[in-house]
């Protein structure tokens, strides 16, 4: 009997494992860390008094959340409202397997040379762009299935915001595609490390760079685009009538959200897993290479949350009209104008004398 | 392995397609359909097209099928009457075509000779690159002419959505109108008179209140 087919299911299933916990322990911990950098930012302290400096927190919140009494609305849809936290989750989730953790790293007792990526598609940006469409589902089914008008209205607003900065987000990855030549997020990082691992693209697309930061805080409906869910506009918005572990979904949801668009910003624009010097280092291909390329992937998707985080304590939020406004009228056509850009400079040469 | 999972999308999809047509909350309907294009996608992925798959995803279910359970939800589409309707001839037409339909799939599956297909793995006909180079190069025409297609389909949109009558003359929308109860402007008159006091211009409510409305901040105090 060939048991290679069920080694490699068994192995793939090992690796998707790993990346789900450890995704969970970074979104646990990213709540956390909001709450606390909030804190310090508006001039108090967060949450520090479960464990040492507040470090099991997520763990008495995720006890608060399971207690919790679970109320479902008498005349509410009831398939729909059960499967829109579901529909949301597992859209958030999907996209975790394309991202690139590290480079290939042999195991020095085994010597066997692993992948630190789960599955490797041609088509990984793409796969990224469409699960990001899937998302949308679960917050205009939570919003409708409700049976509130304030619901209904906020998961409308969420919805529309979303559909119209997926657009921008597609444009702006547009321009370092065009660089790169494939849609593989490995080959990508691959290309991004040439000079010691310094090539990043966002020394080539500062302007997609900025368009794609501002496309995915508006995508992940966090301040400033965070009106659908504002509470003092639509009392919770699109998740009001959730209670208990279903809300819980829907936060974690908004967290790992957070988290895969900082994952594809370090991937497509800050270099991957690269660590510049590194392989001056450490030497490709070894195992402290590896671990050092981990780490420092792991470093950037930290620092981007930690933006997230930063914007959220210091900016206003807009007001819908003004959200459409923006993302219809000035960062689609700025994201087309450096896909113009881009394309001419690329002819024109440009770009061959920085060896991209 | 490969026909396990194709008999397991298969069915999602043919499960999915049924479910389509014998729910009876269109927004089911809806989901269904969701469920349909991603058995697709899966499928797609199978027959070594993954470029054709992600885009199914992208366009049809996760912008065409937006766009249709947004109309479901506006609309407010009610279930269906629970009265049995009238079906009559419909029936019999509905089997005579279904047999001819089958008959067709059994002709086209008899005689399709299946050794000269190429295999799915070998062929890079459904990669992206080689789709892109056919799309700039051999089709540029219908590449342009859908475009214009998708130009002319935005226009049609604004057009049709545009007003085209004007206001009633009995409309009357007046910037800065201000309606103040009378004890908000008088405070000696009693809490019960709620008398409106209707004024045209912000400038107006301000010097009704007695505050400056100055929109230049240091004028204010």
């Amino acid at each position: 009997m060939d048991w290679q087919p069920i080694l490699d299911v068994v192995l793939k299933l090992i690796a998707i494992s790993v990346v789900f916990v450890v995704v969970l322990f970074v979104v646990a911990y990213t709540v956390l860390a909001e709450r606390r950098i909030l804190g310090f930012i508006q001039g108090r302290l967060g949450p520090n008094r479960v464990g040492y400096g507040g470090a099991l927190q997520p763990f008495a919140d995720l006890l608060k959340f399971i207690l919790k009494e679970d109320i479902v609305p008498d005349k509410s849809t009831r398939f729909i409202y059960f499967l829109a936290p579901v529909i949301t989750t597992i859209a958030a989730m999907m996209t975790m397997i394309v991202y690139p953790f590290g480079p290939d790293t042999t195991i020095p007792f085994i010597n066997k040379t692993i992948p630190l990526v789960v599955a490797r598609f041609d088509v990984g940006l793409l796969y990224v762009l469409g699960i990001t469409s899937i998302g949308v589902y679960g917050i205009a089914l939570a919003g409708w299935s409700s049976n509130n008008k304030y619901s209904l209205m906020g998961g409308l607003r969420s919805s529309a915001q979303m559909i119209s900065y997926e657009l921008a987000l597609g444009m702006s990855l547009i321009g370092v595609l065009l660089l790169s030549g494939t849609l593989d997020l490995g080959a990508i990082v691959g290309l991004q490390s040439r000079w010691h691992g310094s090539s990043w693209f966002i020394f080539a697309q500062p302007l997609g760079f900025i368009i794609y930061l501002i496309a995915a805080i508006a995508e992940t409906n966090r301040v400033p685009f965070d009106l659908p869910e504002a509470e003092t506009e639509l009392v919770a918005g699109f998740h009001t009538e959730y209670s208990a572990m279903k809300f819980a979904l829907f936060f974690l949801a908004e967290y790992i959200n957070m988290f895969t668009v900082s994952m594809l910003a370090t991937t497509l624009f800050l270099g991957g897993w690269n660590v510049p010097l590194a392989d001056y280092v450490f030497g490709r291909g070894t195992f402290l290479f590896g671990l050092v390329s981990v780490i420092g992937f792991l470093a950037k998707v930290i620092f981007f949350l930690f933006i997230y985080i930063w914007l959220r304590a210091t900016l206003p939020r807009f007001r819908f009209d003004q959200l459409m406004s923006f993302g219809w009228k000035f960062l689609l056509p700025v994201a087309i104008l450096n896909i113009l850009l881009t394309a001419t400079l690329i002819v024109v040469g440009f770009y061959g004398y920085f060896g991209y | 392995m490969l026909a396990l999972l194709f008999i397991l999308f298969a069915g999602l999809a043919i499960g999915c397609a049924l479910a389509v047509v014998a729910q009876r909350n269109p927004l089911y309907s809806a989901i269904s359909l969701i469920g349909v294009f991603i058995s697709l996608a899966s499928l797609y992925v199978m027959l070594a097209a993954p470029f054709i798959a992600a885009v199914q995803v992208i366009v049809y279910a996760g912008a065409i099928m937006v766009l249709v359970i947004f109309v479901i939800m506006l609309l407010n589409v009610e279930h269906e009457d629970t009265r049995r309707t009238k079906i009559g001839f419909l029936l019999p037409a509905a089997l005579v075509l279904a047999a001819v339909l089958i008959a067709e799939v059994a002709f086209i599956l008899v005689s399709v000779d299946k050794a000269s297909f190429p295999t799915s793995a070998a062929s890079s006909i459904g990669s992206t690159a080689s789709i892109g180079s056919q799309l700039f190069t051999s089709y540029l025409l219908p590449f342009e002419i859908t475009s214009i297609l998708l130009l002319m389909a935005i226009v049609g949109a604004m057009t049709l959505a545009r007003r085209t009558k004007e206001l009633s003359p009995n409309t009357r929308v007046i910037p800065g109108a201000q309606l103040l109860a009378l004890n908000i402007v008088d405070p000696s008159k009693t809490l019960d008179d709620a008398t409106a006091v209707e004024t045209d211009t912000t400038e107006e409510a301000a010097r009704l209140l007695g505050v400056n409305s100055s929109r230049d901040p240091s004028k204010r105090d």
